[in-house]
């Protein structure tokens, strides 16, 4: 085939956001102080960041980012395992370590990689992977490409994981993997009883705590914490680009499994290491989480439940998803679009996911407040949102 | 049991959406059933009748039905089961 026929087959279709005359993806935006935006100047309140805790704009993560690229330089320019694993991926891994309660860590250039190239790593052919039906799709990839067999459970419901652990006994190995906070509706993993199911049926649990580091847990330690999880003996993954206000990715557990990932996990090896300024981002949002959760935390907690409380009173449906994550459910994709449309035009930057993000005719308008809207900005949202709310209705 | 109530309970307990489930119930549209979901339901008729469907009558699925007669036709799995 000629590249010219290739390049002809690629189609993309763009008849929603162009019927919509709205296109919310890839949309080009200024980012200036915490939880604002700019689009063609017009000031917008970032609700559709991952920036629980409002750090990407802390002036301590900023400067310590900065001090990192002095010191060490843009980029190692190199693969971890041959010239770049200086000493502040190393003391990024050990923090990771410390705040999960895990004994050891290693660091990726994203979580995308880290999911995806985990179960390449360990699993295979004459093993099965039970995963939930909603997880993400880095760890779906991640588990189809490995060869083993792929057994979906219906979404959080541990009776339904029970049955299909009980089914896979004659498995060599098998494997759960899901999500602590499924991020598109909000809800949070039972990882407690789903952590037993393992022990009880000699499975290894897999939790992708992207969602959850820096945002769940009495003390932001995420779902071990939350789900009071001592001594896990399972394999913990997680995003360093969401609460911790950084980028790259993470795996940790045992040193058997983070020793083994170092020498045998291509999406490592083969990549260029995590750049030191990401690192030193990380490290500094860990400390701050250290220091002061406890006031982050209330305000993300408390700005979610306003937010919540504003688009209920405007007449929108929510799910009842358990994290700080405002879930508008929409149905058709159109009306996720439009939608999406509205709180744009009305200042208000959000997320809309459409299948196959989501099921068919679940259509969700996703919105996170978290820390960072002071108590001006909420009365304004306030008012952006009720406007909305009628005009949702004509 | 019959084969079509067995089908039909299958379909019923490896699918998010609660409700009404018939043989004619379309499973993408009325069930809402997404390509990952199709792979439970798929694994739930494999465990439950001892066979392995293959990739391409997974994709002939639309209907309850669908799954109903590919068993009886293809796969000969017999109309009264255990």
């Amino acid at each position: 085939m000629k590249p010219s026929t290739l390049y002809q087959s690629l189609k993309t279709d763009l008849s929603l956001a162009v019927r919509a005359g709205f296109n919310p993806y890839y949309q080009k935006l200024e980012r200036g102080g915490a939880g604002r935006l700019k689009a063609d100047r017009a000031p917008l309140f970032d609700l559709a960041s991952n920036d629980y805790l409002g750090l990407a704009a802390d002036p301590r993560v900023k400067a310590a980012m900065a001090e990192a690229v002095n010191r060490c330089g843009a980029s190692f320019c190199g693969t971890p395992i041959a010239a770049g694993y200086a000493g502040i991926l190393a003391e990024l891994e050990a923090g990771i370590a410390a705040i999960t309660g895990l004994e050891s860590a290693v660091a990726f250039p994203s979580c995308y990689q880290a999911n995806n190239s985990l179960f390449s790593s360990i699993a295979g052919a004459g093993d099965a992977v039970i995963v939930d039906h909603y997880a993400h799709a880095s760890l779906i990839q991640g588990i189809r490409a490995s060869g083993a067999c792929v057994k979906p459970f219906l979404h959080n419901n541990t009776d339904h994981l029970e049955k299909q652990l009980a089914a896979s006994r004659s498995f060599r190995r098998v494997f759960v993997a899901t999500e602590s906070v499924f991020s598109t509706e909000g809800s949070i993993a039972p990882f407690d009883v789903i952590n037993d199911l393992c022990g009880r049926y000699d499975a290894t649990a897999v939790i992708d705590d992207s969602h959850g580091i820096g945002v769940i847990g009495k003390n932001g330690r995420g779902i071990l914490e939350h789900a009071g999880i001592s001594g896990f003996e399972g394999i913990y993954t997680a995003s360093l680009g969401k609460a911790l206000a950084g980028t790259g990715g993470v795996i940790a557990g045992r040193e058997a499994l983070t020793g083994y990932l170092r020498y045998n996990c291509s999406g490592l090896i083969y990549s260029t290491a995590l750049v030191p300024s990401a690192a030193a981002s990380v490290l500094a949002s860990m400390k701050i989480i250290s220091d002061e959760f406890a006031v982050r935390g209330k305000k993300m907690w408390d700005n979610h439940a306003l937010l919540k409380a504003q688009l209920t009173d405007a007449g929108f449906a929510l799910a009842g998803g358990e994290a700080p994550i405002a879930a508008v459910m929409c149905g058709s994709s159109e009306r996720t679009i439009l939608l999406a449309k509205l709180f744009f035009e009305n200042g208000i930057f959000s997320t809309p996911f459409i299948p196959p993000s989501v099921p068919p005719e679940q259509g969700v308008l996703r919105l996170i407040i978290g820390a960072k809207v002071d108590e001006a900005d909420a009365r304004e949202l306030e008012r952006r949102v009720a406007a909305i709310g009628c005009e949702a209705k004509r | 049991m019959d084969i079509e109530v067995k089908v039909l309970d299958l379909v019923r307990s490896n699918i998010e959406k609660k409700g009404a489930v018939t043989l004619q119930s379309d499973l993408r549209k009325d069930l809402e059933v997404d390509s990952f979901g199709t792979i439970m339901i798929v694994n739930a008729v494999e465990d439950a009748f001892g066979i392995t469907v293959e990739e391409t009558d997974i994709k002939s699925m639309e209907k309850v039905s669908d799954i109903v007669e590919l068993l009886s036709k293809k796969y000969h799995v017999s109309g009264k089961q255990p």
